[in-house]
């Protein structure tokens, strides 16, 4: 009882506990935070495995699996199974229609022939397409390729008057947009009449169906054309900002990006020898962003036919070997993967054993005269994994560095649990004279541990506490504090610097009275918000900072969901290291001799 | 006080006291013994260093006497042969300590450095029976406009007379003072001893330990501390 009037009295009426309380909720703050952070990341990695790829993928990569239809509508017919789509995977080099002079750019791209309407059932695909409604700035780009491509048509529409005019206009917007939005639509739609516009605008669904490019992106076709929908990072158009949204160069000149690109991929024979290459010319019609910078900047999607085309998979009649005019069978169309997605709640792995059985049943239902076979599971080159297996060679690095990281925090939770045990060392060294008072008249030494014991219970449930507030919210924001330290406002550069000067005027007042203390602090504390203020001006000065680099971190923000398990043992694990802090030097204090405690200074 | 009780209240019988300096070895106390009756008061009287304030602090439980270097009686029986919580309880109820430096708990307030050792006992009085006691005490000693106030917003006087109140909270058999006056001026001891003489009157027993003989001569009998040894006969002034 005296215990509790002691703890309550010790807590409110110095600074140490308020000292103390501060420490541990920055140390359970920064490691709350570094660890949401770190885990939210790896969980990122591990699940972004998932992204466009669905549960579990059967895979025969050498030749591609025959009758997939047969294989895929067998698996649709399970209850577990919300849709199974499937893929053409292959490489590919990918000509862009960018630089503007005659030899142009290629990327080295990885081709998936998709089906688009099953494929966004197993996969988010249609989530990912990054470009819906165009904005005006556009629309005018729309507009002035409509134009450039049916130049002819609109002069034998116009007289001449109305037609120079029209070419001054559009000459003079096409070299200023690549500058500054202009205001194209509107100035065509005063020059033409009601008639030439309404033409103008048939050319390009796009100029008034406001969901004509996310329709195109969906379908992977324009205008009745085979089209291509690219990563985000693919186009070098596309410019990263630093708030992760994303600005097309040369004011959208290169959206979507504009024109084709040529397609070029190296079928294989059925002796896995390299046939000629093939090429098809493919207009962009949209763009994805999956979130994981390597699928992001490599990835392209095209009808699933036009793959099979290139690759030689798609269907082909079988010749006899000695008269090339007599058919002898059919060799159907392949495809290199078939992506299946659960339903129910079902955990990959169960589905992958459903998979495997009805993958078997699949092979024994087809008819005994069938020329081709698909393979058989017996094929060292079929496989049938669950999403993290696939994604094993890339996820397994990284499950590495998570051990590692949390080897490296255990050692951070012990120079926690040092300065706590410092902190309070020193709290209860200062309470010596305290103890021995209290043993004289009458304290057990248990009773005094008790006191501290109860204290420092406090100190680490309110510490840590207040540390877990912190690290929610800092975790939280971490993508706007992330944003502000990349880009900080001149205005907090200037509230910096005031702050230096109130605490050099402060500090200058003091100087007379010829005490040490508040000159020390005052020089420090200027000193701090100067330097805090100087680099607030540099970061300005050098355009910002970007500490969570897209490029290095596959993802384009910053984690932030709070890891709950490790908080709490974080939060544990403060409040034990308290205790544990203030029972051993109390412990050794209550020991002490009384009268030697008494003496204590 | 002529008349002799036949069993002392308190009693120091053969007590040593080495103190361990480093290698050296430094004996305190040698063979000393002291006899306190029942409402006596005993001064005991040496030079700094004598060991005065060790004795007082093994007569109180305090402090320890060396192995096999004697023991403390209270009321005949033994103190330093019982168990931890026995001289936890001794030190609690049946001693009050008074120090030079006062020893209060600067967190406290008057009252509650008063009642301390009433929680600390959690004795038969409540805490309210606790706090009414304390005030009445601390009124008595002239201190009743002072029970909110921290230790430093007193004066040296005041603060002695909070312990000495602390002291008697408990209602103890012995009160044990340790200098009570070697901070004060002079004015002040005197009032400091004028209230341990009123409480002596009241029929308190009271072991004073100082080097000052003015001091010395309040009491009813004076023995000196010299190499280790309490010098008998004493003579009363």
């Amino acid at each position: 009882m005296y215990q509790t009037l002691l703890t309550t009295r010790y807590l409110t009426s110095r600074v140490i506990p308020f000292i103390a309380v501060a420490a541990v909720a920055l140390c359970v703050a920064l490691v709350i935070v570094v660890v949401s952070v770190m885990s939210g990341f790896l969980n990122m990695v591990q699940s972004s495995g998932k992204t466009l790829m669905g549960d579990v993928i059967i895979t025969y990569g050498i030749s591609g699996i025959p009758h997939y239809e047969k294989l895929i509508q067998h698996l649709n017919q399970d209850e577990d199974v919300l849709a199974a789509t499937p893929v053409v995977d292959g490489w590919g080099l990918l000509r862009m229609p960018y630089p503007d002079s005659k030899a142009k750019q290629s990327e080295t791209v990885q081709v998936w022939g998709i089906e688009p309407s099953s494929f966004a059932k197993v996969t988010s695909f249609d989530k990912s397409l990054q470009w819906t409604t165009p904005t005006d700035n556009q629309r005018d780009w729309l507009l002035l390729d409509a134009i450039t491509a049916n130049q002819n048509s609109l002069q034998e529409s116009m007289d001449e008057q109305q037609w120079n005019l029209f070419v001054v206009l559009v000459n003079n917007a096409s070299h200023a947009m690549n500058l500054e939005p202009v205001s194209l639509w509107s100035d065509v739609q005063d020059l033409l009449n009601e008639e030439q516009w309404n033409t103008l605008l048939e050319i390009d669904e796009r100029l008034t169906n406001p969901d004509a490019i996310l329709q195109q992106g969906l379908s992977l076709s324009q205008n009745g054309t085979e089209g291509i929908v690219s990563g985000l990072h693919v186009s070098e158009g596309n410019e990263r900002q630093k708030d992760g949204t994303y600005q097309v160069i040369r004011n959208d000149y290169w959206w979507l990006p504009r024109y084709e690109g040529t397609l070029t991929m190296l079928p294989v024979d059925s002796q896995g020898g390299i046939i000629e290459p093939e090429s098809r010319i493919l207009p962009f019609v949209n763009e994805f962003q999956s979130g994981v910078f390597m699928i992001d900047e490599s990835r392209v999607f095209v009808p699933i036919g036009v793959a099979q085309e290139l690759l030689h998979l798609d269907r082909a009649e079988i010749i006899d070997v000695d008269d090339p005019t007599v058919v002898v069978g059919v060799d159907p169309a392949r495809v290199t993967s078939v992506l299946v997605g659960g339903a129910n709640g079902i955990t990959a792995e169960a589905l992958q054993e459903k998979v495997i059985s009805m993958y078997d049943e699949f092979v024994a239902q087809l008819p005994n005269d069938e020329i081709v076979l698909p393979p058989t599971r017996s094929d060292p080159g079929l496989t049938i994994h669950t999403w993290e297996e696939q994604q094993r060679r890339f996820t397994g690095p990284i499950e590495k560095e998570r051990e590692l990281m949390r080897t490296l925090f255990s050692i951070v939770y012990l120079v926690v649990a040092a300065l706590i045990l410092s902190i309070f060392w020193s709290i209860v060294y200062e309470k010596t004279r305290d103890i021995g008072i209290l043993r004289s008249i009458g304290a057990s030494r248990g009773s005094i541990v008790w006191i501290f014991l109860q204290y420092s219970l406090i100190i680490g449930v309110i510490g840590s506490g207040v540390g877990l507030l912190l690290g929610w919210l800092i975790t939280k924001n971490i993508n706007a504090i992330h944003e502000a330290m990349g880009n900080p406002p001149l205005g907090l550069a200037i509230g910096v610097f005031i702050i230096a000067a109130c605490i050099a005027m402060y500090t200058a007042s003091k100087l007379r009275y010829r005490t040490m203390l508040p000159v020390v602090l005052g020089s420090l504390g200027f000193i701090t918000f100067c330097g805090i203020g100087a680099l607030i001006l540099f970061i300005r000065h050098i355009g910002g900072l970007v500490i969570w680099d897209a490029s290095v971190y596959y993802f384009s923000i910053i984690p932030n969901e709070l890891d709950w398990p490790s908080s709490i043992v974080t939060v544990c694990g403060a409040v034990l290291f308290c205790l544990l802090g203030a029972v051993i030097p109390a412990a050794k204090a209550a020991d002490t001799d009384p009268v030697r405690a008494l003496r204590h200074e | 006080m002529n008349s002799s009780p036949t069993l002392p209240i308190l009693e120091g019988r053969h007590l040593q006291k080495t103190y361990e300096l480093g290698r050296a070895s430094v004996p305190v106390l040698h063979d000393a013994s002291l006899e306190v009756a029942q409402g006596e008061w005993v001064t005991i009287l040496g030079s700094s260093g004598s060991g005065k304030s060790t004795m007082l602090h093994l007569l109180g439980g305090l402090d320890r006497p060396d192995e096999g270097g004697g023991d403390v009686m209270f009321k005949g029986s033994s103190v330093w042969t019982q168990s931890n919580r026995f001289i936890n309880q001794y030190r609690n109820r049946e001693i009050g300590f008074v120090f030079q430096f006062y020893h209060l708990l600067p967190e406290l307030t008057v009252i509650e450095n008063t009642t301390l050792p009433s929680m600390i006992g959690r004795s038969i009085q409540s805490t309210l029976n606790a706090k009414e006691r304390a005030s009445v005490l601390l009124e008595q000693f002239g201190l009743g406009h002072r029970l909110n106030h921290r230790p430093r917003e007193l004066s040296g006087g005041e603060r002695q007379r909070v312990a000495i109140a602390r002291a008697l909270m408990n209602d103890p058999s012995v009160l044990l003072a340790d200098e009570p006056t070697g901070n004060l001026d002079e004015e002040t001891g005197n009032e400091i001893l004028d209230v341990l003489q009123q409480l002596h009157q009241d029929g308190l027993s009271i072991v004073l330990v100082t080097h000052n003989i003015e001091i010395a001569n309040r009491g009813d009998v004076v023995v000196h501390l010299r190499h280790g040894q309490i010098e008998h006969p004493a003579t009363l002034a």
